[in-house]
């Protein structure tokens, strides 16, 4: 989680601020889109469903308009009984009958049911079962009016139950005494003929055409045996109530866009069901691709906006990097970074302050160093008189003693000391150079202390011309006899032993068996960093910074000591190529 | 660019679900009848077909050419199971026999919906039939409404198949209820295993036997059929039949047959359809019995009765 009133990344809040806006611009405009768009499916929906009902509508008129004249055609006929005979009447309307699919017969009766003409051979059911027909009975007594029944099977002849569409009306014709009496037409038309005309239609995928009578009850309808069945309902209540037009409409769960028109000859409607899901599947689609499409509009707005804001916090981010390197003590990094201008100008700024900073960092280090070279100087300054004091003073003594040999040796290792000590001003000598400096002093301590110590030095073969600092052995060694021998009761021993460790380091040990160390001083002298000891581990300290200043904290000094049982201090400088040694000095 | 990848296949991922397609998952159902004729099978395959309009399933048609013929109903499962139908609609034509098979295909995941028969002692995934026992019971109402209330009634039945679960049902409810009644004596109650001939053998047999026989019930169309050719040339014979073929109408027109028994079979083979489809949807079908009605000359123009007794003829 992130705390509260922590300050947010330039790229954070750049990106944010792109992207939301874009983003709002976006799905502002994709809703807009989307309200429209839906509007004008559901308009167009209605549209073109109304259009197909209408369409049905047409040519079901067309098909009883057509009827009708085959109608008028007959009534004409039947008054036509002067000029022509049963017979001839017959074979007219047969022709036409039997040059349609969709007329299955075309009778007159007497209205008491006797049959005058008939397009049919087929053997008639009695007159009693042909006069209590729904057909027959409405049409009876009302000259002129025509009714169209919804389909049944046909009760016209024995053994023939085909499924049709009765036209009946009571007309006027001659009889064959040439008196006018009333008759009834009757035309059975083929249901399945008719329906097509309905069910080739489709409202959507599972829309669908069906018709109703004045009473509310269904002349016809395609899923009829579903109804029957109890398999399929019909929503007739609504439709009585809005009787005609269009409508919407929730029944059994799904929302229909009902169509009511009324049906030109037949006292019917036809209604239109078209079901709202699957006009609007279009919308469904296009909202799916939308969605996407959105949706891939905000990633890539996303991703433009973090490119932004990259672009801008990136030489920030990088200034910033600059920053954190320089405040590490790195000022060695050319500070400098692209970007904006504002950006640019800053780094540039930052570059000359980092610049400057890193001039007066090197004139301190210069300073600094100049100045440890002095107190170095001073150290061996401060030494060299001291120990010539002690050295001139035993020399004397020697030379009042008539110990004329003792003189000479004391005299000449004094001045091959000197000889190193100066070295020409050369700071790195040869290991063979270092320990005959050593030498020659421990050739001068065994005189002044009368021989209380005996000494040892050894060199591994090809280790003499190796580099070294100067001066590092000997105050080490001024240590084990001021230190360490002085106060031995025996005879002191100081074993000098300078020989390669792996990898490419050399050591040169200094051993003595003086009276050590308890461990709590050599904690301190150990322990580079605590104040420095008055007497003891100056000129040993000394010895260990001067190596580190020239060859890096991987080398200096390590130090083991017992009481009672001597030190050792092993001096560990890298292995380098070796140099030529000082003319003059032998080794 | 990294965090970016994720989100654009995330996209991606989105546009691909979100791209319109056609998800009807078409049922491939086998509807397997006792027999591949008659009006029965065929009003059922009829309203079977009709489902598959409203359903978008696959139908495909599979019945031996005699009704009698299990045998030939367990081959057409077989190879309903072989070729890999999601679901079958069987009307077994053996109540014990085509346990072995139904048991296989269930065992391969395909949904079993049993119509109008069913197997013994076997579950399947759901049974539609029609109420045979009701059937049974008025059967034998109505005729006793043929015969005054001291009138013998000697009867005759003559079912379809004897080891299926209707007839089965069916001839026990009659015969129950027949025997319920004081002079009532069943003469014969046999099968002619929907064989137009045998059933008119042994219509006519039992007829010189027995001519007291008064009352005759046919349990099956072909049945029907049969025994009206056995009675033709008996009067005062009273004729209940089950069935809405051509023949058998115009019979009860001519009022040979006094009433006529219809099944809805189209409703039998509608809803078959559509339970499976539920089955193979996760779905639990409805239980509502088939519907049924009893015919009478009198009633058979009804608009009720006509567009059950009329539903295949055109």
């Amino acid at each position: 989680m992130r705390r509260r009133g922590h300050p947010h990344s330039i790229k954070t809040i750049l990106s944010v601020a792109i992207a939301s806006v874009s983003i709002l611009f976006t799905v502002l405009v994709s809703t807009i889109l989307y309200v429209q768009f839906s509007a004008t499916i559901r308009n167009n929906a209605t549209i073109s469903t109304r259009e197909i009902v209408r369409q049905i509508n047409a040519n079901l008129n067309y098909y009883t308009t057509d009827i009708l004249s085959i109608a008028t055609y007959a009534r004409d006929l039947a008054k036509q009984t002067d000029t022509l005979n049963r017979a001839q009447i017959e074979e007219r309307l047969a022709s036409i009958v039997n040059s349609r699919q969709d007329i299955v017969c075309l009778l007159l009766f007497k209205t008491d049911g006797t049959l005058l003409l008939s397009t049919n051979d087929a053997p008639l059911r009695p007159k009693n079962e042909i006069i209590g027909q729904q057909w027959f009975e409405r049409a009876l007594g009302k000259e002129g009016n025509f009714y169209f029944t919804g389909p049944h099977v046909q009760q016209l002849f024995k053994s023939a139950y085909p499924w049709v569409i009765t036209y009946s009306q009571q007309i006027t014709y001659r009889t064959e005494e040439g008196e006018l009496d009333r008759a009834l037409l009757v035309i059975d038309m083929n249901f399945w003929a008719v329906s097509e005309l309905v069910q080739t239609a489709r409202l959507g995928k599972s829309g669908y055409v069906y018709f109703i009578d004045n009473d509310g009850k269904i002349v016809y309808h395609p899923y009829q045996q579903l109804i029957n069945s109890n398999l399929f309902n019909e929503d007739i209540a609504s439709v009585q109530e809005h009787i005609f037009g269009t409508f919407h409409t929730t029944f059994e769960a799904r929302e229909r866009l009902v169509i009511v028109d009324t049906v030109n000859n037949a006292r019917w409607r036809i209604v239109g069901v078209a079901f709202i899901d699957e006009l609007m599947a279009g919308l469904k689609r296009y909202t799916a691709i939308m969605a996407a499409v959105l949706l891939l509009c905000i990633v890539i707005t996303i991703f433009i906006a973090r490119s932004i804001a990259s672009y801008i916090s990136r030489p920030i981010r990088e200034l910033e990097r600059l920053m954190n390197s320089v405040e590490r003590g790195n000022f060695s990094a050319p500070p400098t970074v692209g970007g904006s201008q504002e950006v640019a100008a800053l780094s540039e700024t930052f570059a000359v302050m980092v610049r400057r900073i890193r001039t007066l960092m090197d004139d301190i280090v210069t300073s600094q160093e100049a100045k440890r070279k002095f107190e170095l100087d001073a150290l061996q300054a401060k030494i060299n008189p001291h120990f010539l004091y002690n050295t001139l003073d035993s020399v004397v003594w020697m030379a009042e003693q008539g110990d004329s040999e003792g003189v000479i040796r004391m005299v000449t290792s004094l001045a091959k000391l000197f000889r190193i000590s100066i070295s020409k001003g050369r700071d790195i000598i040869t290991i063979a150079e270092e320990l005959e400096h050593v030498r020659n002093y421990l050739i001068i301590q065994q005189i002044r202390y009368q021989d209380k110590f005996t000494f040892s030095i050894e060199i591994e073969a090809g280790c003499e011309h190796l580099p070294t600092v100067k001066l590092i052995v000997q105050p080490i060694v001024e240590n084990a006899i001021y230190h360490g021998i002085k106060y031995l009761q025996e005879m002191g021993t100081i074993a000098i032993r300078v020989h390669r460790r792996k990898p490419g380091a050399i050591v040169i040990e200094v051993r003595d068996n003086g009276v050590g160390m308890s461990e709590e001083t050599l904690n301190r002298l150990l322990d580079f960093n605590s104040p420095q000891p008055k007497r003891m581990g100056f000129g040993v300290r000394n010895v260990h910074q001067r190596i580190q200043l020239y060859w890096g904290s991987d080398y200096g000094l390590e130090i083991s000591s017992e009481l009672d049982e001597g030190t050792l201090v092993r001096l560990i400088i890298p292995e380098q190529r070796p140099i030529t040694p000082l003319k003059g000095v032998s080794t | 660019m990294k965090r970016i990848a994720p989100l654009f296949l995330l996209t991606v991922a989105l546009l691909v679900a979100c791209t319109p397609k056609q998800t009807v998952t078409t049922a491939k159902i086998a509807v397997i009848t006792m027999m591949q004729g008659g009006e029965f099978w065929g009003a059922l395959k009829s309203g079977a077909r009709t489902a598959r309009t409203a359903t978008s399933a696959i139908l495909e048609f599979l019945a031996p050419i005699n009704e009698a013929d299990y045998e030939g109903q367990i081959r057409a499962v077989e190879q309903a199971i072989e070729q890999n139908f999601d679901a079958i609609i069987l009307s077994p034509s053996h109540y014990t026999r085509l346990k072995d098979v139904v048991a296989k295909a269930r065992t391969k995941g395909i949904k079993v919906v049993f119509a109008d028969t069913a197997l013994i002692g076997q579950s399947s995934d759901f049974l539609i039939t029609a109420d045979y026992r009701q059937i049974g019971l008025d059967m034998a109402t109505h005729a006793f409404s043929l015969f005054g209330d001291d009138e013998q009634i000697n009867a005759l039945i003559i079912g379809s198949l004897p080891n299926t679960t209707t007839m089965t049902n069916l001839v026990e409810s009659l015969s129950e209820a027949l025997r319920s009644r004081p002079n009532t004596r069943i003469v014969s109650s046999t099968f002619s295993f929907s064989d137009e001939a045998i059933a008119y053998n042994i219509a006519s047999n039992a007829l010189q036997h027995e001519p007291s026989i008064n009352m005759v019930f046919a349990l099956e169309e072909y049945t029907a059929g049969g025994i009206a050719q056995a009675l033709a040339d008996r009067a005062g014979i009273r004729f209940i039949a089950l069935g809405n073929t051509r023949y058998e109408i115009q019979l009860l027109e001519e009022g040979i047959i006094d009433a006529l028994v219809v099944v809805n079979a189209f409703n039998l083979g509608y809803r078959s359809i559509l339970a499976a489809v539920d089955l193979l949807e996760g779905k639990k079908p409805a239980h509502q019995p088939v519907d049924w009605a009893l015919v009478t000359k009198d009633s058979m123009f009804s608009e009720a009765h006509q567009r059950l007794l009329f539903q295949t003829v055109q």
